[in-house]
């Protein structure tokens, strides 16, 4: 199993994690690795991402990811993990997944350079590489025991992160953004036992419940799950363990302060990776077991995702804290990815997974910005500091690139993301197209007030105006490292919005695939024209 | 009675009962060995003196007030590992009131390690000091009184291992009994012992509370049983569990004597395990109690009752496929209640020792619903089989993250504290290791994957779904009249869940207040090794017994022991 780069990519960080925090404690001569623990992780993040490119390069020409059925790829003998529950362990991407694992081994680097000079960066940077490893332990299991594991042990670096370098109410923040996302997780997971519970009988395999965890076999057979009432409960719990995740209205509460407390590159990593892991497991899991589920409650998709995105945008409008708006921001373009689902055309659906690509490259890079902000100018408020382009040209023109980006400015990854869902959405419902097109035009409102509060409008044509948490000094300019990181994630932003079929033809192939093998014939059962 | 044979101890008998000749050299060892002395006898007329060791002034090694503790938990190393070699050999009779199999050897194997983890943490809770000062007149009246308390430490060492052996002892053989007399005999043996353990010291109020009424409570219940074994005695004639199991299946229809016996011998069982309406002394026991031995009454004193009601409810009782037990239903409702009390009582309790013992009666009710299952006719063999494993399984997990909790709590006592959720505050920062495997207990108690709590559970939860689900029926259109076909056993999987979900908020409460809440005044805690020693390897074998390569050597174990309860 070692001569399998999922498995390295998945247990290597968190191993080398591990060791980088538990090592210096154990012996007293360690202080060195200690001090060498930020270059060792960022030297291990670094050869993940190379390993996921070479994969990339290496295996693109070979997949046919339209082939649902066997579409995973890179999948190697499984590994017998709990034999007598049916637990194994087996990983493989698909063009669902793949996009996500090189978005993770992407993100983890250059969050670390962000704050290369974090406060405790011998407990800091192992984190973020034990968070790598949970993050991509999520999107390639293909056992939904070790699924959910590595769903659970995520929480666990963030909730540190949080509570430890985060700011003032990091307390408050941390254990809401537990209680929430563990709660949900745990409805979710009785809905996977129910599942589990009624998988075919594989005694033979040795398990002495007859029962197994394969993802493949339990997707299958959920249609086996007695009454359509009961199948509908169990999609229900998931979709609350995965829309607690995303999050989307009316859980979404834990997420504006977990931002707003968590340090820039735990708000990177949480908006950029884990929002997508609820998007993930839902067509992963949800949809992909239960299609007559989903397109029995499309108006529920249809209702959460539109709420989502109308209530997040017009939210956006009221706040004056940056990181706080961009949260809400977040919240919005999840509602995106629930319509783009439920148009359940495979261009939505492909959509839904670009949005997610690119809400993964363009967030990230505005809780840079505002994590860049509160670093030098000892503020979140919008509107306290005015005219950052004559102190920080850097930081405004990334903050600028990143709006734009995120209002969906053609040329720029997330007006692909858009401009598909909007499409497919209105192949489906017709004129109702004009409520997510209208609200796309108060994301412009709010991000353009604020861009002109923030960066412009100075009366002196030379000085900004500083806010008062400067006390009157001088703001430093943003450090190399930080400058470098906004840099990449722009230069990604630039190069998607150009070139978007580097992922957008992996991920359409999927969808159409996706589409025949579960939802068509669902479809038809349900008197759905598809 | 038939067959009360001889016990000849030859050396095959003498291997069947190593664990238990071991503890019993232990008992002796402990009381002989710190009594050793120089004392020598002078041969008459002559100047010859020939040391006789006992009696003088004691030997340097043998006047260490630590020798007790050091002969206990060597002693329950050995049978610890005596009983779980022997899992895999063949079974013996001994003597015609026991036997030595896989599945009594498996559990003499989880008392004896409960047992051994508690000597380890007694070795740090009622600490022994070698050079132990007397106090002296002028000294201040607390002085004096702290001095005086160390020395009825040392003093009370002999005695409390000696107890705590003869736990051992009652337990391991309570698990070999085939006959129902040698059963209850050797459950008030173990139960004598805990009693004087739970009431140890006797000079604070709370302990001598907590044994008081343990003890009485005990008692009427152990006499309600008595009484139970002795109408059973009456309709058979005889005790041993085989013809007990063979006179029950003959049975036509449901004899009086032969119900009231069982009815009343559930009370002492139930007791044991404390099950609702029995479990009211638990809770003041546990916290009155020092924790190892509060741990030891909610595994090993709970595992011991188990056995217990495996051997006369599930060995003899059990119904044929497709035939309800008399017992069924009421165990069912037991169950039920139990577990429900159990975690409404445990999410109001301030401390953190009344919450763990309010979580052990609420585990239990689960391991009861699970029972109640085999005793709903719809199980069969291979799903009584599998309800067994899964019961087993847990009885042996919990040994691992019910105990640790205790013991972490022990190590807070080793200051004076534990007693008020107050006192956890502020561990995560201070003892970021202890808090983190008091975190890694409560999750597993929770039932969270992938620790070993959640496999347990899932495999009972599994059991009781896989034979109840088939009942509904699968075409109904919706959750309700799927709902209205169904079996009542699968509410208890049911049950379960929800009582699981809802178990969730104490445990997470306790595990949040040690990172979140600041603490009032933080000394540093003892260093107390051994007992650390003793959590970390309750907190790794919690995460290893739940996944990976030792998770299925238990299972394993534990399959072969059941199988061969079943024959």
């Amino acid at each position: 199993m070692m001569n399998d780069p999922l498995s390295v990519i998945t247990l290597a960080p968190i191993a080398v994690g591990m060791a980088l925090l538990i090592l210096p404690k154990l012996t007293d001569s360690a202080e060195g690795l200690a001090r060498a623990s930020r270059a060792i992780s960022m030297g291990v993040s670094l050869a993940m991402l190379a390993i996921t490119t070479m994969v990339f390069l290496g295996e693109i020409g070979n997949i046919d990811w339209s082939d649902y059925g066997s579409g995973y790829s890179l999948t190697n003998d499984s590994f017998l993990l709990i034999p007598s529950i049916g637990v194994s362990w087996t990983v493989g991407i698909d063009a669902l997944s793949f996009p996500m694992v090189w978005l993770t081994t992407l993100l983890i680097p250059i969050s670390m350079l962000v704050e290369w000079d974090a406060k405790r960066g011998h407990l800091f940077h192992p984190l973020i590489l034990i968070m790598e490893g949970a993050l991509i332990g999520v999107f390639v299991s293909l056992d939904m025991f070790v699924f959910y594991v590595f769903w659970e042990l995520t929480l666990v670096p963030m909730f540190f992160l949080i509570m430890v370098w985060g700011g003032e109410d990091r307390r408050y923040a941390s254990l809401k953004f537990f209680i929430y996302t563990f709660t949900a997780s745990v409805i979710m997971l009785i809905g996977i036992l129910v599942m589990y519970l009624y998988t075919p009988d594989v005694a033979s395999s040795g398990t002495i419940t007859g029962h197994t965890f394969d993802l493949g076999v339990m997707v299958s057979s959920a249609s086996g799950i007695p009454s359509e009432g009961l199948r509908h409960l169990v999609w229900i719990m998931l979709l609350i363990g995965f829309a607690t995740k995303m999050p989307s209205v009316p859980v979404h509460t834990w997420l504006p302060d977990a931002h707003v407390q968590a340090p820039t590159a735990g708000s990177m990593l949480l908006a950029g990776v884990m929002l997508k892991m609820g998007a993930y497991g839902f067509l992963r899991i949800a949809v992909t077991a239960l299609p007559e589920s989903t397109i029995a409650f499309i108006p529920l998709l249809l209702f959460l995702g539109m709420v989502s995105l109308v209530y997040g945008a017009w939210v956006c409008m009221g706040q004056t804290n940056l990181k706080r708006m961009v949260a809400y921001s977040s919240v919005s373009h999840m509602g995106l990815i629930f319509l783009g689902i439920a148009t359940m055309q495979p261009l939505g659906i492909a959509g839904a997974l670009f949005m997610m690509f690119a809400h993964g490259i363009i967030s990230p890079l505005l809780f840079a910005v505002a994590g860049a902000f509160k670093h030098h100018y000892h503020t979140l408020e919008i509107g306290s500091m005015r005219g950052i382009a004559h102190h920080s040209p850097w930081l405004a023109g990334h903050m600028m690139l990143g709006w734009m980006a995120s209002l969906g400015l053609p040329l720029l990854a997330g007006f692909v993301a858009e401009v598909t869902i909007l499409i497919a959405f209105w192949m489906t419902f017709g004129w109702l197209v004009l409520l997510p097109a209208l609200t796309l035009i108060i994301t412009a409102v709010y991000y353009l007030t604020s861009m002109q509060k923030t960066i412009f409008e100075s009366d002196d044509p030379h000085h900004g105006i500083l806010p008062e948490s400067l006390h009157g000094e001088d703001p430093s300019d943003i450090t190399w490292h930080e400058n470098a990181g906004m840099l990449i994630l722009g230069a990604f932003t630039v190069l998607f919005g150009i070139l978007p079929f580097i992922f957008w033809d992996m991920m359409s192939d999927w969808s159409s695939g996706f589409m025949l093998e579960f939802l068509t014939q669902a479809m038809e059962s349900e008197g759905v024209k598809p | 009675m038939t067959s009360l044979g001889q016990l000849d101890l030859d050396s095959e008998t003498a291997f069947a009962l190593l664990p238990e000749l071991v503890m019993l050299a232990g008992v002796l060892a402990i009381i002989v060995i710190p009594n050793l002395g120089d004392a020598k006898f002078r041969l008459p007329l002559t100047r010859i003196r020939i040391p006789i060791l006992v009696g003088g002034s004691r030997l340097e090694s043998t006047n260490d007030p630590r020798l007790p503790n050091r002969i206990a938990t060597l002693t329950f190393s050995v049978a610890f590992a005596a009983s779980l070699l022997m899992i895999d050999s063949s079974s013996e009779e001994v003597g015609g009131l026991l036997r030595s199999d896989a599945f009594s050897r498996l559990f003499s194997a989880i008392f004896i390690g409960a047992l051994l983890l508690v000597s380890a943490a007694t070795t740090h809770r009622i600490p022994a000091k070698q050079n132990a000062a007397v106090p002296k007149e002028d000294d201040s009246e607390s002085i004096a009184s702290r001095k005086i308390s160390v020395l009825m430490d040392n003093r009370r060492q002999v005695d409390f291992h000696i107890l705590l052996i003869m736990v051992g002892l009652g337990m391991s053989l309570m698990a070999m009994s085939t006959n129902l007399f040698m059963l209850v005999v050797c459950i008030e043996l173990a139960s004598l012992s805990t009693y004087v353990l739970v009431a140890f010291h006797k000079e604070e109020e709370v302990g001598g509370e907590a044994g008081a009424k343990y003890f009485i409570v005990g008692s009427a219940a152990s006499a309600v049983g008595i009484y139970g074994m002795s109408l059973l005695y009456l309709w058979s004639g005889d005790l041993a569990l085989e013809s007990l199991a063979i006179k029950w299946a003959e049975m036509q229809g449901i004899d009086p004597f032969a119900a009231f016996g069982i009815g009343l011998m559930m009370v002492a069982f139930g007791f044991k395990v404390s099950a609702a309406p029995f479990h009211l002394a638990a809770p003041d026991a546990y916290s009155g109690a020092s924790s190892p031995i509060s741990g030891l009454l909610a595994t090993a004193s709970k595992a011991m009752g188990f056995v217990a009601l495996f051997r006369v409810l599930v060995m003899i009782t059990a119904p044929d496929y497709g035939e309800e037990a008399s017992w069924f239903l009421m165990l069912a409702i037991i169950a039920v209640i139990t577990m429900t009390w159990g975690n409404l009582a445990a999410l109001t309790s301030e401390n953190p020792k009344r919450m763990l013992a309010y979580s052990s009666v609420a585990h239990a009710g689960y391991m009861l619903a699970a029972i109640s299952v085999i005793g709903s006719g719809l199980a069969g063999e291979e799903g009584t089989r599998i309800i067994l494993i899964a019961i087993t399984f847990h009885l042996a997990v919990l040994v691992l993250f019910k105990l640790g909790a205790f013991l972490v709590l022990a190590l807070l006592e080793t200051d004076g504290r534990g007693h008020r959720m107050e006192d956890l505050h502020g561990l995560g920062r201070k003892e970021p290791l202890i808090a983190g495997s008091m975190f890694l207990f409560m999750l597993s108690l929770a039932g969270v994957p992938p620790l070993s709590g959640f496999l347990s559970k899932l495999l009972m939860v599994n059991g009781i779904v896989s034979s109840s689900a088939d009942t509904g029926n699968s075409s109904a259109a919706d959750v309700y009249s799927w709902m209205d076909t169904v079996d009542p056993v699968f509410w208890l999987a049911a049950a379960i869940v929800v009582n699981s979900a809802l178990s969730l908020f104490y445990y997470l409460r306790l595990s949040l207040v040690m990172f979140f809440e600041e603490p009032e005044k933080s000394p540093r805690l003892k260093s107390a090794s051994s007992l650390r020693m003793a959590i970390m390897a309750c907190s790794i074998l919690t995460v290893l017994c739940g996944i990976g390569p030792v998770s299925e050597w238990l299972v394993s174990l534990v399959s072969t022991s059941i199988d061969s309860l079943m024959g």
